[in-house]
């Protein structure tokens, strides 16, 4: 009977050990202040805006289109996104990247775009 | 109003229905009647509810809130329809829809147990009167007027004929940035126009449509049978909660059990659908990207098919004389824990706490919701975890712990333990963007493929294993058979096939092993007795389905390529030859043909690409060529012809004497508004409004009207061509008081002529998908597994 919950206890425990490693190995945080996304060196998620007045460049040899990216505070960095424009890009109002700051630019993996919201207004001046 | 009184009578009703059911199960006599009229009468209302709905949806009533957002006019019938469910609040009447109609044969069912019906409707009604004050006036209610809070809304959404009317004048406004016109819509509004005899649904006479991205024939198919797994899996929580209620566990399993496995299949069923949509029409490029809106589906269904395991062992120790068996508290806390995900499930997806971690976009409902979903979880959740530590002492039988590991008691605990492992798994994963942070889905995978291999030689083995106890001699003996065919297998998935990845090997193996054994066992099964087929055909179901993933998930093949229109390119081990566009819908899509040879055999995939009105973005669609061996996968990326990336069409936005640049030397100059007969107007008559506009070329110069013509119930706009120009002039859009009018420029395609031929260029993604074919068949296999189970399983007792 005891060997039981001491069998089951440590298959539990490599379990949760197993899961929490693997855990800590493929999170990302997320990370809104780009002059930390320019420091830190590793994947991050980088959250922002596209700046619209720059426009995108698609490049085609290598298959990738860049453009730039500005958080709160009003830091721009530039973005190079493999494939192509998603779907709702030009109406995106947020832009979530994943990837890592090199070279001077930041390389995404992957790349999702947030739609405005339904029941928001725009701005008006009569 | 109609509509919100009709929820809140429902509302009241169900509330009533659970109180006399409460009553009853207290002892009370003649409150079982009461409780019943007053549960058929919310189902009637919930009914009445969900077609008023409908009825105002095809009839374009867009004096509501939900359904000038999610429709309009130029929607099919059959998507008029689906917006039913398009956005939060509809969904949540679905759901109530759903689970107040499977009230229906719940209460019929439990009427005839003996004493079951009180708590089983007890609960069950507890849970509906929880999603009716969801759909309450007080929440999300899909019968909110527009005008009830303060919207702007875009000037050519109003019918046109009031937008010279005096007192819409102050609640005009543009927008500095756009020069889009809008009418500010309010309370205010509403009561001005009231006071002038002017119906609201006359003045708004356009919606906003539906997202592209849903408009498709799984968009109705999808989400219901989503919802109506969710609403099953409330089922298995009633009869849980029943149980601990009266204290008598003896029955409840034999009951819940055929809904359980219902819920399993239909609640899985909805869930592959999605995971067909995402890969067909969406162009995710796969059916599961470990999204949190289809994980958080995903748990409840792992948990369903976890106590469907257990549940067996307590059945058959309840039908060898035990009056309460084994895995008795497992069983309940399962049940219970299955329902309980499915709210939370609701919250992750409905609260907005996912915001930035999803494709999917989330509308943040309001800290209301947020704390109403948050009292519905908790409240669900500690009543039915409440209860069972209550009753702990009460749960299990004196029993004899002579345990056997070669037991199929214990082999069908281990599937459970395995299926809960990967519930947690996905459940940390998915719930851990509330703490800001994501897991990538490499953790997904990585967790999963060794506890697949396992579950799979698990459910492998258990198949000879006897209840109580094996021989070791036996266990050899049913396997044998089964044993060489996988040897086979792995030489040829080895050596033929090319797989060498390790843990590759030993999932394939292992899937070939369940697959085999589950074979060999069901024909000898099966032609003793043919009920007994559900659950051999569920199991080798999800041996095709791990081989569909391995082929389609490990061993995709991908390509970027632009394909020159007319020459010929080897992509992956294909020709492929792009060979022009076609217009269709009215010239508002595309359609990109590529001829794809493949020996002898030739296909053309047609990716789409059109530029949506609902987002002003481009919208691309894939397009497959679907086989048993491989499906050809082709995404498109863009397109352009040599002479710039201009499709031809400008829109030219300008005011009475301005003078504004077209296409590149072509200049356009308003000369004056056209103005509409004001009297003819205010009548209801036909008008024309526009614009009188000078068109200047090099020395060509010609002058022409652009207008708006009203006839009967539409406006049209008609274009005027102007030949020497070979381009196209039509008035998007003229505003009789600002006089600002938005013109469509449009230059005609130009044929190739002699050497200057246009070099047309399409960008596409290319991958070849081994083996998806089986994904499909895994899936179709196992939901037909469940529900011949629940049939079988419905009538045994």
């Amino acid at each position: 009977m005891k060997n039981k919950y001491i069998f089951g206890g440590i298959i539990v425990a490599v379990f949760l050990t197993l899961m929490i490693y693997l855990f800590t190995q493929t999170n990302v945080q997320y990370e809104s202040d780009f002059t930390k996304v320019m420091e830190k060196g590793r994947t991050v998620k980088a959250t922002g805006s596209w700046v619209k007045e720059k426009n995108y460049e698609i490049d085609k040899v290598n298959k990738t289109f860049s453009f730039f990216m500005r958080d709160e505070k009003g830091n721009e960095m530039k973005v190079v996104c493999p494939g192509t424009i998603p779907n709702n890009f030009e109406s995106a109002t947020s832009v979530v990247v994943t990837g890592e700051y090199t070279n001077g630019y930041f390389a995404a993996k992957d790349i999702l775009t947030k739609c405005p919201s339904k029941y928001e207004s725009p701005n008006k001046s009569s | 109003m109609i509509g919100n009184l009709i929820l809140s009578l429902a509302l009241a009703f169900s509330i009533f229905s659970m109180i006399m059911y409460v009553f009853t199960f207290r002892g009370a006599r003649n409150t079982l009647g009461i409780a019943r009229l007053s549960y058929h009468a919310m189902t009637m209302l919930v009914i009445t509810a969900s077609v008023y709905l409908s009825f105002n949806i095809i009839t374009h009533n867009y004096e509501f809130d939900y359904i000038y957002n999610y429709s309009n006019d130029q929607l099919s019938l059959g998507m008029l329809l689906s917006t039913f469910w398009a956005g939060q609040e509809g969904s949540f009447l679905l759901w109530v829809l759903f689970a107040a109609l499977i009230g229906v044969f719940l209460q019929s069912y439990t009427s005839k147990r003996e004493d079951l019906e009180p708590t089983v409707m007890f609960s069950y009604t507890a849970v509906v009167s929880f999603l009716l004050l969801m759909v309450s006036p007080l929440l999300k209610t899909p019968f909110a007027y527009l005008w009830a809070n303060e919207i702007y809304i875009e000037a050519a959404k109003i019918n046109q004929q009031f937008l010279s009317l005096s007192i819409l004048q102050p609640f005009l406004m543009s927008d500095g940035q756009s020069g889009q016109f809008y009418v500010k819509v309010n309370k205010e509004l509403y009561s001005l126009l009231a006071g002038q005899g002017i119906e609201f649904n006359t003045f708004i006479i356009q919606g906003k449509g539906l997202n592209p991205l849903l408009q498709n024939f799984w968009m109705q198919i999808h989400p219901p049978i989503l919802f109506a797994g969710f609403a099953l899996a409330t089922v298995p929580y009633a009869f849980a909660i029943s149980a601990l209620m009266k204290n008598y566990y003896k029955d409840w399993v034999k009951q819940s059990f055929p809904w359980s496995l219902g819920a399993g299949g239909v609640l899985g069923l909805g869930i592959m659908l999605g995971g067909y949509w995402a890969y067909g029409v969406l162009g995710w490029g796969g059916y599961w990207a470990w999204d949190p809106v289809e994980n958080s589906s995903l748990i409840p269904w792992i948990i369903l098919v976890a106590v469907i395991h257990t549940m067996i062992v307590q059945r058959k120790e309840q039908k060898q004389g035990k009056e309460i068996g084994r895995f008795a508290k497992t069983n309940l806390i399962l049940s219970i824990t299955a329902f309980v995900l499915v709210i939370y499930s609701t919250f992750l997806t409905r609260s907005g706490i996912l915001g930035d971690s999803s494709v999917h976009s989330f509308v943040d409902p309001g800290s209301l919701v947020y704390l109403f979903l948050v009292i519905f979880l908790l409240t669900f959740l500690i009543a039915g975890v409440g209860l069972v530590i209550y009753r702990w002492k009460n749960l299990s039988d004196e029993h004899n712990a002579n345990e056997n590991i070669w037991s199929r008691e214990l082999s069908l605990f281990n599937a459970a333990l395995i299926l809960l492992a990967s519930a947690i798994i996905v459940f940390f994963g998915t719930s851990a963007p509330i703490f800001g942070v994501t897991v990538e889905i490499s953790f997904y995978d990585e967790m999963h493929i060794p506890l697949a291999i396992v579950m799979l030689i698990l459910n492998a083995l258990s198949l000879v294993l006897k209840w109580k106890e094996t021989e070791g001699k036996e266990i050899f003996k049913g396997l044998r058979l089964s044993l060489v065919l996988t040897l086979v297998f792995a030489i040829l998935f080895i050596f033929v096939a090319g797989v060498k990845d390790f843990m590759m090997i030993l999932l394939g193996v292992s899937a070939a092993f369940a697959f085999f054994i589950n074979v060999e066992i069901c024909i000898k099964v099966v032609a003793k007795n043919f009920k007994k087929i559900g659950s051999y055909l569920s199991h080798i179901g999800i041996a095709i389905f791990v081989l569909g993933v391995i082929g389609s998930g490990a061993y995709s093949k991908h390509a970027d390529v632009d394909l020159v229109k007319g020459e010929k390119q080897n992509v992956l081990v294909y020709d492929m030859v792009f060979t022009g566009y076609e217009p269709f819908e009215n010239n508002t899509k595309y359609r990109f043909n590529v001829v794809v040879t493949d020996g002898s055999d030739k296909k053309v995939v047609s990716p789409v690409m059109y530029i949506s009105d609902f987002n002003q973005s481009m919208m691309r669609e894939p397009d497959i060529v679907e086989g048993f061996t491989n499906d050809i996968y082709i995404s498109p990326v863009g397109y352009e012809d040599n002479e710039g990336s201009s499709s031809g069409q400008e829109i030219i936005k300008i005011n009475p004497g301005e003078e504004k640049v077209a296409g590149e030397k072509i200049i356009v100059r308003y000369v004056d508004f056209i103005k509409p007969d004001m009297t003819v107007m205010a009548q209801g008559g036909d008008f024309e409004m526009g614009a009188n506009v000078i068109v200047q070329y090099e020395d060509k110069i010609e002058e022409i009207r652009l207008v708006s013509r009203k006839s009967g119930e539409g406006l049209t706009n008609i274009p005027v061509e102007i030949k020497a120009l070979g381009a196209v002039l039509t008035l998007n859009h003229i505003d009789p008081m600002t006089k600002a009018a938005e013109i469509i420029f449009q230059k005609q395609a130009e044929q190739p002529q002699g050497q200057n031929v246009k070099k047309e260029v399409l960008s596409i993604q290319a991958s070849i998908k081994p083996f998806v074919s089986l994904v499909w068949i895994g899936v179709f296999f196992t939901v037909l597994g469940f529900i011949i189970a629940m049939i079988k399983r419905s009538k045994e007792e």
